[in-house]
């Protein structure tokens, strides 16, 4: 199965079509190519800046993100499904950021 | 001592009371909320700049009469420049805010009130104490207090979405509010162990115990309430993980409504900005930490907004995606990025209200705001498609428009400083936000009309369009003469660093 058509069906998977039996828009599925793009070439750019913290950092990072490109693709319908307006993902996430932005400040109060 | 300072907050209080008040009187609300909207941007205009000191307390220094009566070990201490009361601090920078605030406040209200056959009194009582609320966030210089207002917007934004009438407002409404009430009380937390170590609320108060050595600058409570203070200003702005209730409110609530809540969440990310960047700004983790949140908000929003099918779910987002640049402006930290990210503030504030209002008329005719379900509105509104794609045009930053401007400054700043990835981001990003605006312009006026699609007969509103016009003429000047608000925002920007 080519790519395009793993996006596709992942698109159905998340818009529901297959319930309603619908096809699959040219809009929607150029939306969510070029939002798959977007979504790894800005995390891509954004990990080269690790390299003001160490080299070695940015080197796996870049690695790990590239890996995830690789062999996770697509990462938008996931992506999507993970953003969605439930109160229990939006709870979840928030004291998941919360749990990050207090250790990574002691830590990084610490060393930066 | 300046009274016109404490106007800018109380007129716009007594007039939701008001309005609240005779809200069965239709006409009274409608000629009272047009005359103090219109107020709202022209008394800062008036105002000199300087303190108020609400109950007059000044500082011992400046109060020989008061200090004589005071022990010298008060006077000899650093008491004696401690502020004793809540102070509003009027500047330059607060006043290119509160006029943005207050023209869009004053079209936001004209719109609403002329798309609606019978004006709300309460309604208007929210959208009120919205802006008064949000003009005491930039005025003050008093933590508390600062908090105390904070809160007061979040209600009012609460309310607009419930007093709203759109589909699923209810449920968007609640979430938003438990979601604050998890998250405000973190900020007060934050805010409480600031007090803890300092033993003061009055910013200017911290900062001058912090850089003089009053208190140990490196102290594990003060790096957690910075942590804190940065976690409620997630909230607070919209950035993630906050972006998706942030965007799912703005579609929940009336077009009008969605441009004075964005303006609200615009004006608090800058605000408290300031406060993180003037008490924390020694703490070279927090300027990463905010840049780290705010470059999430930008990839997170605006990869999602390419997703949606729902137009106002796709300003939304939109919206909150910009938000990042005005924080990768105050993360940077330099004088130039400083005053870019506010400049970008203040046109954002204004674009993303141009463009609900915009593209509000098409919900006006059609009651729908589905992209799949519209099309053909070309044909029947060619003069605000014009204006919808200048919008966009200007939200995306293309030349002449104010927004090209602020992202120009902001991804020179960046590589001023050394940082050229930001800059590369910042324009992959603003070329996405095109193409998602794009999108949505496409299918709404471009395509041909679908069968099932009505359209309504009636006119828009001359209120609308003029608003519409206001918005254009604004983004145009500001594009082409950048220094009227760059100029004003400078000063705040150096006293920053």
């Amino acid at each position: 199965m080519s790519l395009y058509d793993t996006i596709i069906d992942k698109i159905k998977q998340v818009q529901e079509y297959d319930k309603e039996g619908e096809p699959v828009t040219s809009i929607a599925a150029s939306s969510t190519l070029a939002a798959e793009i977007t979504l790894l070439s800005s995390i891509l750019v954004a990990v080269i800046m690790l390299r003001y913290f160490s080299n070695a950092l940015m080197i796996i990072a870049v690695l790990l993100v590239a890996s995830i490109a690789i062999f996770a693709m697509p990462l938008m319908p996931r992506f999507k499904r993970e953003q969605n307006d439930s109160l229990n993902s939006m709870i979840f996430y928030m004291i998941l950021a919360l749990g990050i932005i207090t250790t990574l400040f002691y830590w990084g109060s610490l060393n930066v | 001592m300046n009274p016109l300072i404490a106007l800018m907050v109380i007129i716009p209080i007594t007039c939701a009371l008001l309005v609240n008040l005779f809200h069965t009187k239709d006409k009274t609300v409608k000629i009272l909320s047009i005359v103090v909207a219109l107020f709202l941007p022209i008394i800062p205009l008036f105002t000199s700049y300087g303190l108020h000191y609400f109950g007059g307390y000044m500082t011992l220094a400046q109060s020989p009469v008061l200090s004589q009566w005071v022990p010298a070990s008060i006077t000899n201490s650093a008491l004696n420049i401690f502020h004793m009361g809540i102070m509003y601090s009027f500047g330059s920078a607060q006043q290119i805010f509160i006029v943005a605030l207050g023209i869009i406040a004053f079209l936001a209200i004209l719109t609403s009130l002329s798309e609606t056959k019978k004006a709300s009194g309460v309604y208007a009582f929210l959208m009120f104490m919205g802006v008064a609320s949000m003009s005491a966030v930039i005025l003050t210089d008093d933590i508390f207090n600062f908090y105390v207002f904070f809160e007061i917007i979040a209600i009012a934004q609460v309310g607009i979405v419930i007093a709203s009438k759109v589909k699923g407002n209810l449920e968007a409404a609640l979430k938003y509010m438990i979601i604050g009430g998890i998250a405000s009380p973190l900020l007060l937390l934050g805010i409480a162990l600031l007090l803890g170590v300092t033993g003061n609320v009055n910013i200017t108060d911290i900062v001058y115990s912090i850089k003089t050595g009053l208190v140990n600058p490196q102290s594990p409570v003060l790096l957690m309430a910075c942590a804190l203070i940065i976690f409620g200003w997630s909230y607070a702005a919209g950035l993630p993980p906050f972006h998706t209730i942030k965007s799912e409110i703005y579609s929940r609530a009336l077009p009008h409504g969605a441009a004075l809540l964005q303006a609200f969440s615009v004006f608090t990310l800058a605000a408290v900005g300031i406060v993180i960047l003037r008490i924390f700004s020694y703490l070279a983790f927090s300027k990463v930490i905010i840049i780290a949140l705010s470059l999430a908000a930008m990839i997170l929003s605006i990869t999602m907004a390419l997703m949606q099918t729902d137009f106002k779910r796709i300003i939304g987002y939109l919206a909150v995606g910009e938000l990042g640049y005005i924080g990768l402006g105050l993360g940077i930290g330099t004088s130039m990025s400083i005053t870019a990210g506010l400049f970008q503030a203040v046109n954002e504030a204004i674009i993303t209200a141009f463009l609900f209002i915009g593209f509000g008329t098409v919900l006006y005719l059609t009651k729908e705001s589905d992209i799949r379900k519209l099309g053909g509105m070309m044909v029947h509104t060619p003069k605000i498609a014009l204006l919808v794609l200048l919008a966009g045009l200007a939200m995306a930053g293309v030349p002449p428009l104010n927004a090209f401007q602020s992202k120009l400054m902001l991804i020179q700043s960046s590589l001023n400083a050394g940082i050229p990835e930001l800059g590369i981001i910042m324009i992959l990003l603003s070329i996405v936000t095109f193409m998602t605006f794009m999108k949505a312009f496409y299918a709404i006026y471009m395509r041909s009309k679908p069968k099932g699609l009505k359209i309504s007969n009636s006119k828009i509103p001359k209120a609308t369009i003029f608003s519409l016009v206001v918005f254009l003429i604004i983004c145009i000047m500001l594009g082409l003469f950048p220094q009227i608000v760059t100029n004003y925002l400078q000063p705040l920007a150096t006293s920053l660093i």
